[in-house]
């Protein structure tokens, strides 16, 4: 009910309508195709949107950004373990390249953004220092000795450890020993590991846990997107602290990936002709792939639809706050120029068709889609 | 006066040119080392009473015995000895531990014998992974294998296309492992523009990403221009400002100002200082590929349409560098020797050892990893292999600190190309025993 009288959420289903008279009317002007016919149903798809999304105060957008991408890649709550668990389980070996755009994302909006270019190998570091060992820590000076450089001082690799302990909220554990053997000195090391909730989670794949034994091994599934998953959990939850998750250049880099993937979503498929080279790449896949008209990603057609969306997605994950955070500028622009040409490995060109391959989260929100219109169509 | 002659050749203080003969041994001696732990192991397992192995403390004093024999004067040498050989019987341990109440003990000791035996087996192929004198070499594992992986993902050429055509042939299933081998991890050292235009760099994230730019505005929207070659033929051209419109903040400076480069790297060139359009040998490439589609106009041009993969520029960057081994950075050198001496190895392992062998985790235990790969790298290097230069292969114990580091960005693709690599083994096996 409180959406129904939200005025904010209402302008932002007007803006999104407003795009897409404007889409279409470049549309008509141009044409990128090169398939008869799939200009026409890029037409009646943007016409079919314009007509059901504003429907029951934007239910399409609510189920669609509320229960499908939140759930998979920014899962809303503020219990860490929740978010990363979701995160986790929305991995394939597809949606990995979502996930790991989604790091990307963070470097290329800005190059002092959460993750620098430089962190993304650091997290490398983490997966091997935790394969090292059969208790699944990471001891402060064995990753000094594993990744210190000799001709720097230690301090670059100690804050290296302190800023990943905190970027993945890892808890620590000191153990005094009064003589060490190399100099019979007191020495005190940190143990690193997980807390327990996450290594619960972990434990279904990533982590065997001998209790005989007491060992816990990392199994061969844990990767960096283990981690990548942590950072996006992090980010979730602390999704009103603004500084904290990297200021506004992550949320207009996140909503606007978001709205890269609400949109391929909604493409429709195209049928090619069976003399289509298309069909004998080797890299086409009819059962997992399908052609998508093209000339949405014109810059004319794409822009109207882009602005109003990445503003849906804004207002959805992060409410007003995130909403005042969308850059209205030439930035904006530039971020919306960057977005169209990410998630390449899902949204591929073979031999100059755009395709898309039909994992699961483009799947769910195309049937989200597909259940509104028939309903209406049926009633 | 002094008739010492002088050496023409600018090599840095403190590096020699290593000769084959120098870093096979340094190769062979942890190898080396490992086998008669595991084979004095064995036997001493096969020589013990079965029921006996329920008592763990006289496993403990079997060790205690084998390591009063360590003659091993290297310090280096000694403290690995021990550390695999307590490594070994500390897994036996953990092996009989877990399972004695479930597995008959004889059965845990066949079990041992049998995964020592894999291990041996494994070492003893590693041990023999070349001849030292280079005789016979198409009968060796690790010539067989580096072409094997060569032809795969840095395949050789008389020339460009044919390069190219190869890779292309073996990028429906091994696409991800060719983009991975041109990614080094270490792209942040690299410089995008260099005095010397001949040398190659990997490919930086943003590289990538500029490399998906030109590609989706190629199959979108471009302009055609005339083809300077060909002067009946128009050329497709992008605006450059268009590539490098999507970046706030200046942060692809770089790249913009090092483009020329970067668009030589992938066949392209720049035009009139504003276009980006294909070099002549791209063009040909893509033509025979179907990547570019010629259609005659009503003024009797032909103009070319283009009709690019994803994967079309980026084979094309492989290719080059491929080509152009011999001018690679730093770090391209490093990164595909790694991965080369990393496939191989772990291909081996894959071959010899099943799944569930006690001892996967010593071999792939990092400790165990920068003994071996880095010389392995240093000889899949060699002329005879993929001939790069092995002088930048990084000595220093920072660099080998960065093998972890590689081994933690393992991918998928590189995963299922390891079975592959295995399933090779296997049949060069069997091929060379029935000859």
């Amino acid at each position: 009910m409180a959406e129904i009288q939200n005025p904010t959420w209402k302008e932002l289903l007007q803006q999104f309508n407003k795009g897409l008279e404007k889409a279409i009317d470049e549309l008509e002007k141009r044409d990128a195709e090169n398939i008869p016919g799939a200009k026409e149903a890029l037409v009646q798809r943007l016409n079919n949107m314009k007509l059901h999304f504003p429907k029951n105060n934007g239910d399409i957008f609510i189920k669609s950004i509320n229960d499908k991408i939140q759930n998979a890649f920014f899962p809303n709550t503020k219990i860490f373990s929740e978010a990363f668990d979701k995160i986790l389980k929305s991995r394939s070996h597809e949606q990995d390249f979502i996930i790991n755009e989604l790091l990307n994302g963070f470097v290329t909006s800005k190059a002092k953004a959460i993750a620098s270019g430089t962190q993304g190998p650091i997290i490398n570091r983490m997966v091997e220092a935790f394969s090292k060992r059969n208790d699944f820590n990471i001891i402060d000076h064995q990753f000094y000795a594993m990744f210190g450089d000799p001709n720097k001082p230690r301090h670059y690799i100690k804050n290296q450890l302190e800023e990943l302990v905190k970027m993945f909220g890892l808890v620590s554990k000191e153990l005094v020993v009064k003589k060490d053997v190399r100099r019979s000195e007191e020495k005190v090391y940190t143990f690193y590991t997980f807390p327990d909730d996450i290594i619960e989670i972990l434990e279904e794949k990533y982590l065997i846990i001998d209790e005989e034994l007491g060992y816990a091994y990392v199994s061969d599934a844990f990767d960096r997107n283990v981690f990548i998953c942590m950072f996006l959990a992090n980010v979730s939850i602390n999704r009103d602290d603004i500084k904290k998750i990297g200021g506004s250049y992550t949320i207009n880099g996140i909503s606007a990936i978001f709205a890269l993937i609400l949109l391929l979503s909604f493409m429709p498929k195209l049928s090619v002709d069976e003399t289509n080279p298309i069909l004998n790449d080797p890299n086409f896949n009819e059962d997992n792939m399908s052609v998508i008209p093209k000339s949405w990603m014109m810059r004319q057609v794409l822009d109207p639809l882009f602005e109003p969306l990445i503003k849906i997605i804004a207002y959805r994950l992060g409410g007003g706050l995130w909403l005042t955070k969308i850059i209205d500028s030439e930035i904006n622009k530039k971020i919306m120029n960057q977005i169209r040409f990410l998630l390449k490995d899902v949204n591929k060109w073979i031999l100059g068709e755009l395709v898309r391959v039909e994992i699961p989260i483009f799947v769910e929100i195309a049937n989200i889609f597909t259940e509104i219109v028939v309903g209406y169509d049926e009633s | 006066m002094s008739y010492k002659k002088k050496s023409t050749r600018m090599v840095k203080s403190g590096r020699k040119r290593e000769k084959w003969t120098d870093i096979l041994p340094r190769y062979l001696t942890f190898i080396s080392h490992m086998r008669p732990i595991l084979r004095e192991t064995r036997r001493k397992i096969i020589e013990l009473d079965a029921d006996l192995l329920l008592d763990i403390e006289i496993l403990d004093k079997i060790r205690q015995e084998e390591e009063k024999r360590n003659i091993r004067k290297v310090r280096a040498l000694s403290e690995f000895y021990t550390m695999y050989r307590s490594n070994v019987y500390d897994i036996i341990k953990d092996f009989i531990l877990k399972y004695r109440e479930t597995i008959p003990i004889i059965d845990i000791k066949d079990y041992i014998i049998e995964f020592l035996y894999e291990s041996i087996g494994a070492l003893n192929v590693l041990r023999h992974i070349t001849n030292p004198d280079e005789s016979s070499l198409e009968k060796t594992f690790l010539y067989v294998l580096t072409k094997f992986i060569e032809e795969r993902l840095f395949s050789r050429g008389r020339n460009i296309m044919i390069i190219y055509n190869k890779l292309l042939k073996y990028s429906s299933d091994l696409y991800e492992c060719q983009r991975h081998i041109l990614q080094p991890h270490t792209y942040y050292r690299e410089k995008l523009e260099r005095s010397d235009f001949f040398e190659i760099p990997g490919m930086s994230p943003k590289v990538y990403q500029l490399i998906n730019n030109i590609t989706s505005l190629y199959n979108l929207d471009p302009n055609f221009g005339e083809f300077p070659e060909r002067g009946n033929q128009e050329l497709p051209m992008i605006l450059k400002t268009e590539v490098f419109n999507p970046y706030i903040d200046s942060i692809a400076n770089a790249e913009e100002e090092a483009i020329n480069q970067i668009a030589e790297r992938i066949g392209l060139r720049v035009i009139d200082e504003i276009f980006i359009a294909p070099k002549e040998d791209l063009v040909d490439i893509m033509l025979e590929n179907n990547f570019i589609r010629e259609n005659k106009q009503s003024d009797e041009k032909i103009r070319l349409l283009p009709k690019l993969s994803n994967e079309t520029l980026i084979l094309y960057y492989l290719a080059l560098a491929s080509q152009r081994r011999g001018f690679l950075s730093k770090e391209l050198i490093n990164w595909i020797s790694m991965n080369f001496a990393f496939l191989i190895y772990m291909g081996i392992l894959k071959w010899k050892l099943s799944d569930q062998n006690i001892f996967y985790p010593i071999f792939k235990d990092l400790q165990t990893n920068e003994k071996v790969l880095p010389y392995l790298m240093k000889l899949v290097c060699f002329p005879n292999y993929l001939g790069l230069d092995k002088l930048k292969i990084r000595d220093s114990p920072q660099y080998r600190k960065e093998i972890f580091n590689f081994i933690g960005s393992q991918i998928d693709n590189l995963k299922e190309f390891i079975n592959e690599i295995a399933d090779y083994c296997e049949k060069f096996d069997k091929e060379r025993k029935n000859n």
